[in-house]
């Protein structure tokens, strides 16, 4: 029996292969929407503008004190309530790319705090703009702090995507559940799920590990 | 030059600049000492607006640095600052440190402003030291880095913050014979240190300060030979005998 449900998993791998496209599709999109507005939202945080700093923390609190399917829900379900009707894929995107963006902000606004207060004000006195000071004197600075942690960040990115399924976005955490409807054996479908997305995770795992031991030669070098 | 009418600065309750009036002329060496706490940094911070000041007027090569409204880019330009932790830019050569501000601040391109900076470099002794990042320079090194960077945007003023006391003895003398150097050449300086053979021999006058207020102001042989206050002579019994 167990052979006959392996061989109709191996026919239905395409099937999978459509989840692994969408998980990175979902997981890809928010990892570049999510950097972004991370990045922005750390130097707004590491700035000087206080109600400013005090907004965006609110808004990071929020979004790390609440469990992330209760937030896709909120997206997906509540929304359309208020007149915003989202199909699954843009808001599972954008779900994400709100979870992501707000640890992001944290890891950034973290390495921008870490750099010493006399190196701004070394720039300041040079004469150097606030502009100036944060393009060549911190982020250049704060970048090395900042790498290993959001390589990091990824990782958690691609997993907590497969919370997506729940509002029928066709990922591989979903096809697993088509799935295991057609062949009944759990450990091996899910066995399947999770070897996909450890081999999308790997290679980022390993890229995290590979900067955190650079960043570390490097600033011990300097 | 740098003129202090009636400047005064608090932290929350504690008054660390206490009605401050100094005068100080084009070329003048100024050696600032006193007891730690007594305001000395704070007041040449205020100079180029590291720290703000709350109350008074102070003008800068004729730009008014106590209002809120002046432009502070062009001031600080015009302004050397020397850290007593160096806080040279650890991801950047020496050249790169000094030739980041002529750039960006002044727009003179790369060419241009690398022969500057392997001028300034050379004028304190490490034209073979240029590719060197901070962390492969000894302390006085480190130090002479810092104030190539600082006569690289060709300053008219050149502040002093305690320069030589992160320094190993041996190093203290390397970082002094440039100061002496250019307090020589007729730069006007304003130096914060504890370096009584310095501020003999290049001083103009030397200022005292203790608890926020200026006690003393007095050549340099004047103040060391007979101070007039009792402070003063209690300050120097106090660093001469250590």
């Amino acid at each position: 029996m167990w052979g006959f449900y392996f061989n109709e998993l191996i026919r239905s791998l395409p099937f999978f292969l459509k989840g692994v496209w969408m998980t990175v599709a979902v997981a890809g999109l928010s990892l570049i929407f999510g950097t972004i507005i991370g990045f922005i939202a750390g130097i707004i945080r590491a700035g000087r503008n206080k109600p400013a700093r005090i907004i965006i923390g609110a808004w990071v609190d929020l979004i790390r004190g609440t469990p992330f399917l209760v937030q896709i829900f909120v997206i997906f379900f509540i929304l359309p309530g208020i007149g915003i009707e989202l199909d699954a894929f843009p808001a599972a995107v954008i779900a994400l790319t709100n979870l992501t963006a707000s640890f992001i902000t944290e890891i950034v606004a973290g390495g921008i705090l870490a750099v010493p207060k006399g190196q701004r004000e070394a720039a300041t006195a040079s004469g150097l703009s606030h502009y100036q000071q944060l393009r060549f004197i911190v982020l250049p600075q704060a970048i090395r702090s900042i790498l290993p942690p959001l390589v990091g960040q990824y990782v958690l990115l691609v997993k907590d995507s497969s919370v997506v399924s729940a509002i029928g976005v066709v990922d591989i955490t979903r096809v697993g559940w088509l799935t295991v409807q057609r062949i009944p054996e759990g450990l091996m479908v899910f066995g399947l799920v999770g070897l996909l997305y450890f081999a999308i995770c790997y290679p980022l795992i390993n890229l995290s590990g590979f900067l955190e031991r650079r960043m570390t030669v490097v600033s011990t070098k300097l | 030059m740098i003129s202090f009418k009636n400047v005064n600065k608090w932290y929350g309750e504690l008054h660390v600049l206490n009605s401050i009036d100094l005068e100080v002329e084009k070329g003048e060496v100024i050696v600032v000492c006193g007891p730690s706490g007594s305001g000395k940094s704070t007041l040449i911070r205020c100079i180029n607006r590291l720290e703000p000041i709350q109350k008074g007027e102070l003008i800068v090569d004729g730009m008014k640095v106590h209002d809120k409204k002046t432009n502070m880019t062009k001031i600080r330009a015009e302004i050397g600052f020397i850290f007593q932790s160096f806080n040279l830019y650890p991801h950047m050569t020496a050249l790169g440190n000094v030739t980041i501000a002529p750039m960006k601040v002044r727009n003179i391109p790369k060419k241009e402003a690398e022969k500057l900076g392997r001028e300034k470099l050379t004028r304190v002794g490490l034209e073979d030291r240029i590719d060197h990042y901070p962390a492969q320079l000894s302390g006085g090194q480190q130090q002479r880095v810092a104030i190539a960077r600082g006569l690289s945007m060709q300053p008219k003023i050149m502040l002093f913050d305690e320069p030589t006391s992160a320094l190993d003895p041996e190093m203290i003398h390397e970082v002094l014979d440039v100061m002496r150097d250019l307090a020589k050449e007729g730069m006007t300086m304003m130096a914060v240190t504890h370096e009584m053979g310095f501020a003999r021999e290049v001083a103009s006058r030397v200022v005292f300060m203790d608890e926020g207020q200026i006690i003393e102001v007095a050549p340099p042989n004047d103040f060391f030979t007979k101070p007039q206050s009792e402070r003063g002579k209690a300050f120097l019994k106090s660093i001469l005998t250590h």
